[in-house]
């Protein structure tokens, strides 16, 4: 039977746990948790979990706990209350370098990280690339009678391709693509200037009319194109392809697109930093990287392993020799400098 | 009245309250004094973040846009809970609980999941357009999403239970007498709802009207995923400074000039609506 006083311990036990909650008493000290690796969730998590993480954990012998989503606020918290709770994140390459810059991130160990046969623009001090994926032109199959587009000039011209159009949020992936759109050679793209963001609004202006969403979640341009509220939309191609699994009413190009990658960052301060360097450098194993073919969304970013794809395969992966010689490789370097230099005049055109 | 019981009786309201305030000083001012020190910490100096937000047109815009869209948004949530409110008065049995659970079942409902769901219900192709253009009353589908209209629809339909349940309560403690004594004088049904009924029930309306406008200044999945750029709201704006910018003395500061913003309008509010009467359960 529930008495008064029953119900007033109860009450006062819950307050005192509440407080101690409150008063950051840390769950568990950190030695006692698994090795935990963070990503975005959705297909990512799972294809990175299936190549990548599971075979890992038997290999280099030590559990890894899988969860997410990323959110470089919380690695920031973490790290600045030094309660680093997370040892290995994937994280947009622009972090590497904004990380880097606020002192969030352990430096990459290339004496355990064997990064000899990965392309140098993949490598990087404060972070790594492990799967490449690129940010694409998709559009609804029945909006332009068969006609596929075949460059941002394409996504730009509403009289060839009429319908809306969706880009991205933030100033990020629309610097390039307008660039491009304006024609500049890809080689002219960086280093991002104030006079190439002035060019950058100005085109995007120009557009704006029939820009009827600005995304901010990588399932909203599948989404949206297949149901035709959108003709066509830049997007980011893991989506697309997996999409593409389920329905014939997307399709995408590379041609043009913006090529990037998945890039793994160690929080400063974690108690695992030495396991985290073993297990980036089993990501990059040929073995590893294999295990991204089947899947078919993000690619393998060793070249030897992309060489190993089938032909239907190749035709999705960005670094088969076909696709990435029509692709721009975004400098996540440049983006973090033009993010923090020009969100908020890229804000200031989008709500006037 | 003896002092010692007096002072017994404060003792024991005391102690009663101490749980709750000990929670509330731990998890939600010493947070909120956490935050503001953040926000006067900028490397930049200590007033920097305020300046760069009221000094910066964009910011500003973003802060007009979320009040006009809370104010809207409360307007038309209060006008349509009224009559839902009076009508859940009228009914009994199993009527009355099937109009209750109609109107607290969406409460249960992530809205992320409900948000998901007007986007499916509302797009071009989506079954409403469907409907509209085949019946023949629109000539094209009309456009619902990524602009004011979605975001109307959505919050309003998050926040209508917050409005109608303050109502319902006051109405219920309405004394039914009171209306037949204004019949008895002869006045008009239109005189008895303007001298008796509406000013009885007006605290309901203002405790309403307050939860929903203090809660739609905080929005955001909503606005983001159902309006248009010029949707962007304070809450988005200091998630996009706190995760994808990481300049958090700016998102501190952000969330501050919007409690400064809430408290003023509060202030200015509870002259005209007798807020502290509206939230006194009574």
């Amino acid at each position: 039977m529930l008495t008064r006083r029953r119900l007033m311990g109860t009450a006062g036990a819950a307050a005192a746990m509440t407080g101690a909650v409150a008063l950051g008493v840390r769950p568990a000290r950190a030695q006692s948790r698994p090795f935990t690796f963070v990503s975005w969730g959705g297909a990512l998590s799972a294809t990175e979990k299936e190549a990548f993480m599971d075979p890992a954990s038997k290999k280099l012998g030590f559990e890894i706990a899988n969860t997410s989503p990323t959110t470089y606020a919380k690695l920031k918290a973490m790290v600045e209350a030094k309660a680093v709770e997370w040892d290995l994140v994937d994280v947009g390459g622009r972090f590497i370098f904004q990380g880097r810059d606020q002192g969030l991130l352990e430096e990459i160990d290339y004496k355990i990280v064997d990064a000899s046969k990965l392309d140098k623009g993949w490598v990087k001090p404060y972070g790594i690339f492990t799967s490449i994926g690129a940010t694409v032109i998709a559009w609804n199959t029945k909006a332009f009678a068969g006609a596929a587009p075949q460059s941002w000039k394409d996504f730009w011209d509403v009289k060839a391709f009429p319908g809306a159009r969706g880009l991205y949020n933030l100033l990020y992936y629309n610097y390039e693509a307008a660039l491009l759109a304006a024609g500049l050679k890809r080689s002219e793209v960086y280093p991002a200037t104030d006079e190439k963001v002035k060019q950058v609004i100005a085109k995007c202006q120009e557009l704006k009319p029939h820009v009827k969403v600005w995304w901010t979640a990588g399932a909203q341009p599948p989404q949206l194109l297949s149901s035709g509220e959108l003709a066509m939309s830049s997007a980011w191609s893991g989506r697309i392809l997996d999409a593409k699994k389920e329905s014939t009413a997307v399709d995408m190009t590379y041609k043009d697109g913006v090529a990037w990658g998945n890039g793994y960052v160690v929080p400063k301060g974690t108690p695992y930093k030495e396991k985290a360097m073993q297990l980036i450098n089993y990501c990059l194993s040929e073995e590893a990287q294999l295990r991204l073919l089947p899947v078919g969304t993000y690619g393998p970013v060793l070249s030897s392993a992309a060489a190993k794809a089938s032909p239907t395969q190749a035709r999705n992966l960005v670094m088969h020799p076909d696709n990435i010689k029509d692709m721009l490789i975004l400098d996540e370097e440049q983006a973090a400098l033009y993010s923090a230099k020009y969100e908020e005049a890229w804000k200031k055109f989008q709500l006037g | 009245m003896p002092v010692t019981t007096t002072m017994r009786r404060h003792t024991a309201t005391a102690l009663l309250l101490l749980p709750a305030l000990l929670f509330l000083a731990l998890s939600f001012v010493a947070p909120m004094l956490i935050l503001f020190k953040l926000s006067v910490t900028a490397k930049e100096g200590p007033l920097w973040a305020y300046g760069e937000i009221l000094g910066n047109a964009v910011y500003l815009r973003v802060f007009w846009n979320t009040l006009v869209v809370a104010v809207a948004v409360t307007a038309i949530s209060v006008i349509a809970a009224y009559p839902t409110a009076y009508m859940l008065t009228l009914l009994k049995g199993w009527a009355l609980t099937l109009a209750v659970y109609g109107v607290l079942f969406p409460l249960w409902i992530s809205v992320l999941i409900r948000t998901f769901s007007w986007i499916l219900l509302l797009e071009k192709n989506g079954p409403v357009n469907r409907a509209l253009v085949a019946s023949g009353v629109v000539d094209g589908p009309v456009q619902f999403l990524f602009n004011n209209t979605g975001v109307l629809i959505g919050m309003i339909h998050v926040l209508l239970p917050y409005a109608i349940l303050p109502i319902y309560a006051n109405m219920l403690r309405v004394d039914g007498r009171l209306m037949l004594a204004s019949d008895g004088l002869a006045a008009s049904p239109w005189m008895t709802f303007r001298r008796v009924y509406l000013p009885l029930t007006m605290p309901g309306v203002g405790a309403g009207a307050v939860f929903v406008f203090l809660l739609s200044l905080g929005f955001f999945i909503t606005p983001a995923l159902l309006g248009g750029i010029s949707n962007l709201t304070v809450a988005m704006l200091i998630e996009l400074l706190v995760n994808e910018r990481l300049i958090w003395s700016l998102a501190a500061a952000a969330s501050f000039l919007l409690l400064a913003a809430i408290a003023a309008l509060l202030a200015v509010a509870a002259r005209f609506v007798p807020l502290g009467t509206a939230l006194e359960a009574r």
